[in-house]
């Protein structure tokens, strides 16, 4: 198949846009490359020609989701980092030519949430796992005309996407394009859960119910934040070994605690229970064990991994007046897109965050299915899909 | 019935048992019995204090009507007090005759981590518990006929004489009347400190309240001084919501007049999106579910207060958890440490700011005590104070 169109002389601004997509076309079976037509960006939005996307577990877990909120066919992918190719009415904050991350949390800017330091839950683009940007409509056309629908207000496995500016946020074109698009989602989560959401203190203890690139992400955070000791908590021993880079200093697998419960463990290894526990997998029962993994007085469990619609959390209503706990969640780490992923770029480019670590497999846009089979065979953290290999 | 004739001025009292009178709790579900007990002498570390009055609080009903596998009879309940160290154990030097002092449910050692970081009030060498003993798993008391009666929350006030762990009094150094002293004990300081530490209401917030009775009128009294703009009352007893506003509160839901709408969705409109801070005050899970889903996203908090029966659970939408950016957590003695909060509380009190005197609402002696019970199981009254020597 042919490459994409050059971006040289604006010859494309304003025209649709016909380029390769990796199409979710039916549940549970690999993604199909073809041509699509990208419509122009609307008022506020912009079209973005994406340099590369990586894959998270959203994705995967979209992919093979029957019912709704999923939706066939779609662009998934929602981790990356592109070039503005052109912008639509009404936009100033970007031109063409700026690196940019686009991001599934939006930040408008202006409503009560986004100017309050407490909150990153933007109210007037509240979060949402939607088939469309946020007028309703896509902007994803097949070759026969049919609608295709978006994903998480990104859809980053195509060469092209268009996207809201509430979803944008520009970065120094120094950071290496499969290091930026990493912060696009799943480090900035685990990262930012750990700095922001928790604010974690130095010379604590923290534990971490789950292993995969979230929660050595939290892992990485917790390090960065000065946690005394991070134990980190899986059924897969083998991820003990990589989690060490990670800044995990202890490990309970969960597989081999006898007749104890996990937060049974903890609670002796850590004299009472950890100052915060993270649950990275999505499942009630873990956040249960992490809640009664935290410390009484003071400990805090938070909430990131995401479970499946209806799912329930229960917890004794004794247990919570009487411990002095706390359960919180944390969507997207707690971060401000477009300041704090700032933040984030400055501490790797200063070498005090880590990302290299993150990327364990690398492939070209061709192969994406790759990228899935690793990360369900548990191969893989972070594959970078580059689109221009 | 006479009264105890114990002659504490020639510290004659000191060392021996004390005979005298208390409301004893014998069988579940039925009015105190006054009768005559023995109370021995503090042991290492505790002080015996002559009660000068107590307050009766919903957690004391509760557990006289608590039949299995909690409950225990014969029991000294009460534990909202104020009262006159009469004599001191072993290896006390905090204390001495003549202080007066309130006896709190929660222990605060000042020794173990909890009690030494500012972020828990969660004693860990003296846990909070319901026990029928003192912290060495004894009790002081026992009946005219040698039996042992069981202590209630580390303090039992409803006697003439207690005995109580030191961890567990707070000395009174200011000339707060008892009739408002004992309300620090339990009720008012676990519903303003609730507000204060637990929740630190910022001023200009929104609030919101679940259950009227005297805590969550504390809560209001706390969020009030906390500065807080709006304090939504809510209740299933709307004649409690004129008294209401003597507390703080500005707006009032009545739970069982809201037609098809649930109380939360009613409390979402009110606030434009939730309130800053929830606090549930009745001891019922589902309205800790209800008080959730009326925090504002983003930044809410729910803190539980109410005691729910032992077995009681709290269920949550795992993604609403995931993306709603609200917290969930509980107050203990509204997260206040007894030996080094209430002194701060009753110099508001003493500044007059922290009004006291609204939650007194009826006064008896001794012998009336049931009166007391009556009196809150009928919806009358906000505290009622019981004065020993009347």
């Amino acid at each position: 198949m042919d490459k994409t169109t050059k971006i040289s002389s604006k010859s494309t601004s304003g025209k649709p846009i016909r380029c390769r997509a990796a199409v979710a076309r039916k549940a549970g079976e690999p993604l199909v490359i073809e041509e699509v037509i990208v419509a122009p960006p609307q008022t506020g939005e912009v079209r973005v020609k994406i340099i590369c996307t990586s894959l998270c577990y959203s994705d995967v877990t979209f992919l093979n989701l029957k019912d709704p909120p999923a939706s066939f066919p779609r662009i998934l992918g929602h981790e990356a980092v592109g070039v503005i190719e052109s912008v639509g009415e009404g936009v100033s904050e970007f031109v063409e030519g700026d690196m940019v991350i686009p991001i599934f949390m939006s930040e408008c800017g202006e409503c009560t949430d986004c100017k309050s330091k407490k909150s990153n839950l933007c109210s007037k683009f509240p979060f949402k796992i939607s088939p469309w940007l946020h007028d309703g409509t896509s902007r994803f056309t097949d070759l026969k005309g049919e609608t295709i629908y978006h994903f998480l207000f990104v859809s980053s496995f195509t060469e092209y996407t268009v996207v809201h500016i509430a979803n944008v946020t520009k970065v120094d074109s120094a950071i290496p394009p499969n290091r930026a698009c990493l912060l696009s989602c799943g480090v900035s989560t685990g990262v930012g859960a750990a700095w922001k959401s928790a604010n974690v203190e130095a010379g604590s203890t923290v534990a971490i119910f789950g292993l995969g690139s979230i929660g050595l992400a939290v892992a990485e955070g917790a390090r960065l934040c000065g946690a005394a000791k991070i134990i980190g908590v899986d059924i897969n021993p083998e991820k003990f070994e990589t989690a060490k880079a990670f800044g995990v200093t202890d490990f309970v697998d969960s597989r081999s605690t006898g007749n104890k419960r996990v937060s049974q463990i903890i609670n002796d290894m850590t004299d009472g229970g950890a100052d915060y526990c993270f649950e990275c997998v999505g499942r009630a029962f873990l956040v249960e064990e992490a809640f009664a993994s935290s410390r009484k007085g003071w400990g805090k469990t938070i909430v990131i991994g995401v479970d499946q619609p209806g799912s329930q959390l229960k917890f004794n209503s004794f247990d919570v007046l009487h411990f002095g706990k706390t359960i919180s969640g944390s969507l997207f780490g707690g971060l401000k897109p477009k300041t704090d992923i700032q933040t984030l770029i400055k501490r790797y480019m200063d070498k005090e965050l880590e990302l290299d670590k993150f990327v364990t497999h690398e492939v070209g846009f061709a192969d994406i299915n790759k990228a899935f089979d690793l990360l369900i065979g548990g191969k893989s953290l972070r594959c970078v899909i580059w689109m221009d290999k | 019935m006479d009264r105890a004739h114990i002659d504490e001025s020639s510290k004659s009292s000191a060392g021996k048992p004390i005979r005298c009178r208390a409301a004893v709790a014998r069988k579940a579900g039925e009015p105190l019995v006054m009768e005559e007990v023995i109370v021995a002498p503090p042991k290492f570390e505790e002080v015996r204090i002559r009660i000068i009055c107590t307050s009766l609080c919903h957690t004391d009903v509760t557990y006289l009507k608590l039949k299995d596998p909690s409950a225990c009879f014969p029991r000294i309940l009460g534990h909202e007090a104020v009262g006159v160290v009469e004599s001191v154990g072993e290896g006390v030097t905090e204390f001495h005759k003549g202080d007066t002092v309130i006896p709190i449910f929660m222990s605060e050692c000042a020794e173990c981590r909890d009690c030494k970081s500012k972020k828990s009030n969660l004693c860990s060498k003296f846990p909070f518990e319901i026990s029928p003993w003192l912290h060495d798993g004894t009790s002081r008391f026992t009946d005219l006929k040698g039996q042992t009666l069981y202590h209630f929350m580390f303090v039992s006030s409803f006697v003439e004489y207690t005995v109580v762990h030191v961890a567990n009094v707070t000395k009174l150094d200011s000339p707060i009347p008892p009739n408002r002293a004992c309300l620090l004990s339990c009720g008012v300081s676990t519903g303003v400190g609730a507000a204060w530490r637990s929740a630190n209401v910022e001023e200009g917030s929104t609030v919101a309240i679940f259950g009227l009775g005297s805590i969550g009128l504390a809560v209001a009294e706390g969020a009030r001084l906390c500065g807080a703009a709006k304090i939504i009352g809510i209740d299933l007893n709307p004649e409690k919501f004129e008294i209401a506003k003597g507390f703080g509160i500005t707006d009032f839901v009545n739970s069982r007049g809201c037609g098809d709408k649930r109380v939360s969705q009613i409390i979402n409109e009110m606030t434009s999106g939730g309130a800053d801070y929830c606090f549930e005050c009745a001891g019922k899970a589902f309205l800790v579910e209800e008080a959730y889903a009326c925090c504002r996203k983003g930044w809410g908090k729910t803190i539980v207060i109410g005691l729910d029966k032992p077995d009681s659970k709290l269920t949550f939408s795992s993604l609403e958890v995931l993306s709603q950016g609200k917290t969930i957590m509980g107050s203990t003695f509204g997260g206040l440490k007894p030996k080094s909060d209430i002194p701060i509380i009753i110099k508001r009190y003493m500044d007059e700011e922290l009004e006291l005197d609204k939650f007194v609402t009826h006064e008896v002696s001794f012998e009336d005590i049931n009166k007391a019970f009556d009196l809150l199981l009928e919806g009358k009254s906000i505290r009622c104070v019981i004065w020993m020597d009347k």
